[in-house]
């Protein structure tokens, strides 16, 4: 192997930087420069430490295989915004999402919080909870008392899609 | 008996390090017809093209084979050899073993063989229909069109015309000085653009070999190398030229403000103006899509009249069409720059104080609309914190994927222009991409920067924001230092790449001046002939070519008149003699290969008296590319392409169906 990580000793993982690849449907990945403009938009960077261009590059050098198990790409809120502006379009967050199913399936630890996203969604179709609101003047309020419309839970198809969703790969 | 010699070229390991080149000479002996059949490492030098000509006359060939690169690489070398060897040079065949065969097959050696065999087969099966021709010479103009006044356009028209070429100079604008007369200072050298551009501005005004025809464009051209027709329309600028003295009485009473595209519409001049402050001719015009009197069409204001005391202004000007016979022709039609309005991350045209580098060129220079002070547009104050930021339209694959190669060293330009004129005090910082300092003193002017104690950014800013008072903040990723920093600054200079013209489609159209992928016109050979166009006699020089800087832009000026000179100063040219043939009896008179020649060489003529519907295709020879369009179209198969006929065609298909047995021949 021409390369290694002498920080963590992680070797290069062409195979599995190849099936990304493939799952990615084209090669942009590969005209990534490294300008940054990516990582300095991230909605994510600033509290979750997410630098796109970083896994970016590291899928590149096809040093894959700590990405996949690492928390990062699951941190990504998907703003799309390095979608719209990346000027190779090599768009990381469809990377990280490829990143995230490779994970599924080496059965690497999903964090709770996402596990609980994803169950809530399957619940009532909604990826947070209805929340109280805080008006302008910092009163809290129910949705009801401001004659908000209700927010209703899915159809019970819904859920059936969304379950053999999760099971295709 | 025709007797027939083959050569097959290693070219190096390019071609011999996939293809069995011994097997394939070896092959080629067992062709019907062919005497010899050799192979060596460069057929294309001294010493292989001397093996051809020893060939020719100990073995009295009559028919040469070479498989080596493209034709378009070297048809003409190895013609020539030939023709040195007493044979006619037409009876050369090239076999295309780089390009078609070793390059695409590198991974299946032999296969490729195999298919080289099988191309030399068909060209010994071709070359045996292959006929004599010969190069016909016809005379040429000795005078030249450049179209575009800019510097391209300036210094190809000086170089001509120095060397006794009678040259025409055809600007749009009323003025000449292009791109460069609206820019303060030039990289590496910091000379002032107007200082080193005005006197070349004045020289070729003067000068008596050039007809400078401003406010005028080219509207048609016809004919061939050497004998181009073209028709160059002036428009009127409703000003007498022979009257106009240039003392500006008129903008002075002119009510009708007018943005003034000289100073990039940042200020406002009239509706009758100099162009510019150093405009060559100083001249005035009228905008006559503001002027009252022009709109209106009728008899009002007419403040101008009154105010000329020269008596220059005359309305009733019309459009002129000035007909001109040139031998070439000399597209120097420049470029625009990119319209970052189109990227709406970087705020231009919604936030007053993000600014691109060309106004950023108007407002550093004394002649611009702030005499050269360098002044926030929101609040009319000096900046306290700049930002240049790289790559505006260009290595973004959204807009323009090519690098704009001029950016980086704009902004290090202008950088250092904000660090003299706004002092010490100022933070100027550059968020860039890769810096690209390429060019002869660019790497030491990007030091000199950096001794100014200007910062540069390694990142690219996701978008820019305007604060509530008027400021611009935005976040930018370092990769130095692996830190997200976040910028506020009162000024922001956008690097606008440079992108082709509107105007180039009309050229693309007008002048058969074909364009590549990137939009900009397409020169005959990126390496090998790069100043030329693919169509016979027109040269290319500066940015509509493809980005370039001043230093360059020149150079290749410079190099288009030589190739002008080369291609006039002897007063004849010699025509290639594979051109389309109408056998005039087999012609319906379809008009088809009339509305498919791309180089306009099928003229219809009528030569029956009694019936002047009946027309039959003629070609003009001389404008003739040899394409074969036309004969493949051709209904009645009355066109027929010399060397490439349906006899020769067909031979090499029967010989490419025909698996011969290398021994028996067929």
């Amino acid at each position: 192997m021409s390369l290694v990580d002498s920080m963590s000793m992680a070797k290069p993982n062409l195979q599995a930087r190849e099936r990304i690849l493939a799952k990615l449907h084209g090669r942009e990945l590969l005209n990534c420069f490294q300008c940054m403009k990516c990582t300095s938009g991230c909605t994510a960077l600033k509290l979750l430490e997410l630098k796109p261009h970083e896994i970016e590059k590291l899928v590149n050098l096809s040093l894959v295989d700590e990405l996949v198990s690492s928390d990062i790409i699951w941190t990504c809120a998907t703003c799309l915004k390095c979608v719209q502006r990346c000027p190779q379009m090599a768009s990381p967050y469809h990377v990280i999402m490829v990143l995230r199913n490779l994970a599924v399936e080496r059965e690497a630890k999903v964090p709770e919080a996402f596990m609980k996203a994803v169950s809530l969604v399957l619940e009532s179709g909604l990826a947070e909870t209805t929340q109280k609101i805080t008006t302008r003047t910092m009163q809290v309020c129910e949705r009801e008392s401001l004659k908000l419309p209700k927010i209703g839970s899915p159809r019970e198809s819904f859920q059936a899609v969304f379950l053999k969703a999760l099971e295709e790969k | 008996m025709t007797r027939i010699g083959v050569y097959v070229c290693h070219c190096g390991l390019n071609i011999a390090g996939t293809v069995d080149v011994e097997k394939v000479a070896e092959y080629a002996r067992s062709l019907p017809n062919v005497v010899v059949a050799k192979h060596y490492t460069y057929m294309c030098s001294d010493p292989g093209q001397r093996i051809i000509q020893d060939d020719i006359k100990t073995h009295k060939l009559d028919r040469v084979v070479i498989a080596t690169c493209s034709p378009r690489m070297h048809e003409e070398t190895f013609r020539k050899a030939v023709g040195e060897a007493g044979l006619n040079p037409y009876l050369t065949e090239i076999v295309n073993l780089r390009e078609h065969v070793s390059w695409p097959h590198t991974s299946e050696p032999e296969k490729a063989t195999e298919k080289a065999k099988a191309l030399v087969r068909m060209g010994v099966a071709r070359v045996r229909l292959s006929e004599p021709l010969k190069k016909r010479k016809v005379s040429v103009e000795k005078n030249v069109l450049v179209v575009g006044g800019g510097i391209a356009g300036i210094q190809a028209s000086l170089d001509l015309a120095n060397a006794g070429f009678k040259v025409w100079l055809v600007e749009k604008a009323p003025s000449i000085g292009g791109r460069m007369a609206q820019l303060d200072k030039t990289f590496p050298t910091l000379d002032c653009s107007a200082c080193i551009l005005t006197p070349k501005m004045v020289d070729v005004a003067k000068h008596p070999n050039v007809t400078l025809l401003t406010n005028s464009e080219v509207v048609g051209v016809k004919g061939f190398v050497g004998n181009f027709e073209a028709s160059i329309l002036k428009k009127p600028r409703y000003v007498d030229e022979s009257r106009c003295v240039g003392c500006e009485l008129c903008t002075e009473v002119c009510p009708v403000k007018v943005p003034n595209r000289f100073n990039e519409k940042l200020d406002q001049t009239r509706a009758i103006s100099i162009y510019s402050s150093h405009a060559v001719p100083k001249i005035a015009a009228v905008n006559s899509g503001y002027c009252l009197r022009l709109k209106t069409r009728k008899d009002v204001c007419g403040k101008c009249l009154e105010a000329c005391e020269a008596k220059a202004i005359d309305f009733s000007q019309k459009p002129e069409t000035i007909q001109t016979r040139v031998g070439g022709i000399i597209l120097a039609v420049g470029s625009e720059v990119f319209d970052a309005s189109k990227m709406c991350e970087a705020g231009y045209g919604r936030f007053p104080n993000v600014i691109s580098n060309m106004e950023f060129e108007r407002i550093s220079d004394a002649s611009g609309p702030t005499q050269g002070e360098i002044l926030s547009r929101k609040t009319g104050q000096p900046p306290k914190n700049m930002v240049f930021i790289q790559c505006i339209g260009s290595r973004d694959k959204r807009f323009h994927e090519y690098c704009c190669r001029v950016g980086c060293m704009v902004s290090l330009k202008q950088a250092i222009l904000a660090r003299e004129k706004l002092g010490e005090d100022v933070n100027i910082y550059v968020c860039f991409n890769d810096l690209r300092s390429f060019g002869k003193g660019y790497e030491e002017f990007y030091r000199r920067a950096r001794d100014m104690n200007i910062n540069f950014v390694a990142g690219i800013p996701s978008d820019i924001r305007m604060a509530a008072d008027g400021s611009l903040y935005f976040d930018v990723f370092e990769r130095g230092t692996n830190k997200l920093l976040e910028m506020h600054a009162d000024l922001v200079v956008l690097a606008n790449g440079l992108v082709p013209s509107e105007d180039i489609k009309k050229v693309n159209e007008l002048f058969h001046a074909s364009r590549s992928a990137d939009g900009f016109l397409l020169e005959a050979h990126p390496k090998l002939r790069p100043l030329e166009c693919s169509t016979a006699g027109i040269f290319l020089a500066g940015t509509c070519q493809g980005p370039k800087d001043v230093p360059d832009t020149v150079a290749q000026a410079s190099g288009a008149a030589a190739k002008a000179m080369d291609l006039l100063s002897s007063g004849e040219i010699e025509l290639e003699p594979l051109k389309a043939i109408v056998e005039k009896d087999l012609c319906s008179g379809c008009r088809v290969c009339e509305s498919l020649c791309p180089f306009l060489a099928i003229e219809m003529k009528n030569e029956n008296e009694d019936d002047a519907e009946k027309v039959r295709a003629e070609v003009i020879e001389a404008m003739c590319q040899g394409c074969g369009l036309c004969g493949a179209a051709c209904p009645t198969g009355a066109i027929k392409i010399q060397q490439y006929g349906n006899k020769q065609v067909l031979a090499q298909v029967d010989a490419v169906l025909t698996e011969t047995d290398a021994k028996g021949g067929n």
